[in-house]
């Protein structure tokens, strides 16, 4: 094993891995990341929000052993690993317009996420009417 | 530190012509039982706007997907139970 090995074993490398990880993961909770760039055209100032859901997890391990099969020769070994996974979720919230005439906050309405949601609920709507029919229409149980 | 934070953040002033423009973020951190591992939920709040006589107007950010989808979900769920009391009858 070299001297620099030594120095830093791969525990250590991941637990520094880890550390600008975990920074870069903080950096979600600054202001900036939901208030976007302002945007000027003319008088006017547009600045688009969004909001930013994000999550991570990250693990290491390390672990060693000694080989008690040849008593004669015993044979030592370790090992180390780590790993780690996370998402970033981002949605446009609203847009912020200021203009000679006032600012004012104009929301941003997804269509598609509202078409979604829509669909859900009908679909446990018709679900709970299709078994309450099917009840109602059920042959009577034989009585023995 | 605490296993679920919550905190408003204010950011840099922006100046747009007579208008002071301090925006805002509520963050909800959650730190899992995990040592390595956490939560973090940003999202606008507000939009602090100063005029130059000095009134200061805080303007909401809504999410409107939000609200219309909690709406209808919870509209979906009342109707389920309606049609579940109407079928007892």
């Amino acid at each position: 094993m070299t001297d620099e090995m030594k120095e830093n074993p791969p525990v250590e490398a991941g637990l520094e891995m880890y550390q600008d990880t975990m920074e870069e993961f903080l950096a979600a909770a600054d202001v900036r990341v939901v208030y976007g760039e302002p945007i000027q055209h003319d008088d006017t100032m547009i600045i688009p929000t969004a909001e930013v859901l994000c999550g991570m997890g990250f693990g290491v391990g390390s672990g060693s052993g000694t080989s008690t099969d040849n008593p004669e020769k015993p044979a030592q070994g370790s090992g180390s690993g780590g790993g780690g996974g996370g998402r970033i979720l981002s949605r446009p919230v609203a847009v912020i317009v200021a203009s000679p005439e006032g600012v004012r906050v104009e929301p941003v309405v997804d269509i598609t996420k509202i078409g979604l949601a829509a669909l859900t609920a009908l679909g446990f709507m018709v679900g709970m009417m299709f078994r309450m029919s099917n009840r109602h229409h059920a042959l009577p149980s034989v009585e023995e | 530190m605490q296993n679920i934070e919550r905190e408003i953040r204010t950011g840099d002033t922006l100046q747009v012509g007579d208008y002071q423009i301090t925006p805002q973020s509520q963050v909800l951190s959650v730190r899992l039982p995990w040592k390595y591992s956490g939560l973090i939920w940003n999202r606008p709040k507000a939009v602090l706007v100063r005029t130059t006589d000095g009134r200061e107007t805080s303007l909401p950010v809504r999410d409107v997907t939000r609200i219309i989808i909690w709406s209808m979900l919870a509209g979906g769920l009342a109707g389920m139970i309606l049609i579940g009391l109407m079928g007892r009858k």
